[in-house]
């Protein structure tokens, strides 16, 4: 991830696992099934400690990790699912929230609001950032 | 009679634009079932308190809450599952 890289040093990041999107017994994606990440919808906290380990091992995923009770009371309190984007500012307050995914799922809106803060962290070898351009994130493209 | 008609164009209609963006029929039937009723739009803004919230550590024996992760800098949470 490759703001995480960029902005690790300025901000804190916390992912936090939520409740299955696309499990084996709902609503599965072919590209899913493709991709072998197949699982049924956790029904106990272990399976979905299960889960949120595979993801990590799979993808040698760096970002500090949480992972959501059975109760979902994060994602409650967040509108978390599928997949959301927040910044908490120092005093505890909301700095920005991001849309629903995976429609509005948008981390270059993350990267522009550490940039304003921050600066810009330039990659000689990128190509300039589109506006709604994804980058890794739980759930769709990992790589 | 033809509000009857009328309703079953425009369901007909809402289906179709449904499956589109869903990907076909069947998957249209099931974000019907299994991702409309955990949509929320919520009621958090900019500016507001962060809610806080008790998450587990991946190894799973130890618990800790968001807001113990915010105060030093800003924090950037991902919210997100593996399918």
């Amino acid at each position: 991830m490759q703001i995480f890289n960029d902005y690790k040093d300025r901000a804190d990041f916390l992912t936090v696992y939520v409740r299955e999107a696309h499990p084996t017994d709902e609503w599965q994606m072919k590209s899913n099934v493709k991709d072998d990440v197949c699982y049924a919808q956790p029904r106990n906290l272990s399976d979905r400690l299960a889960i949120a380990n595979d993801f990590i091992k799979r993808f040698k995923y760096p970002l500090p990790f949480g992972v959501d009770d059975m109760n979902n009371a994060a994602n409650d309190a967040y509108a978390a699912w599928p997949e959301r984007l927040y910044v908490i500012d120092e005093n505890g307050k909301i700095a920005y929230r991001g849309g629903m995914g995976p429609f509005n799922y948008n981390p270059a809106e993350v990267r522009a609001w550490l940039a304003a803060r921050y600066g810009e962290v330039k990659h000689p070898e990128a190509k300039p950032t589109e506006p709604n351009k994804k980058e890794t994130k739980p759930g769709q493209d990992k790589s | 009679m033809w509000i009857g008609i009328s309703l079953g164009a425009l369901l007909l209609v809402a289906f179709v634009a449904l499956s589109v963006m869903a990907g076909g029929p069947k998957d249209a039937l099931y974000m019907v079932r299994y991702a409309l009723p955990y949509m929320h739009r919520g009621k958090l803004k900019i500016g507001d308190t962060a809610p806080d919230a008790k998450v587990f550590a991946v190894a799973g024996n130890e618990t800790f809450h968001i807001r113990e992760r915010t105060g030093a800098k800003p924090l950037v949470i991902v919210f997100g599952s593996f399918t």
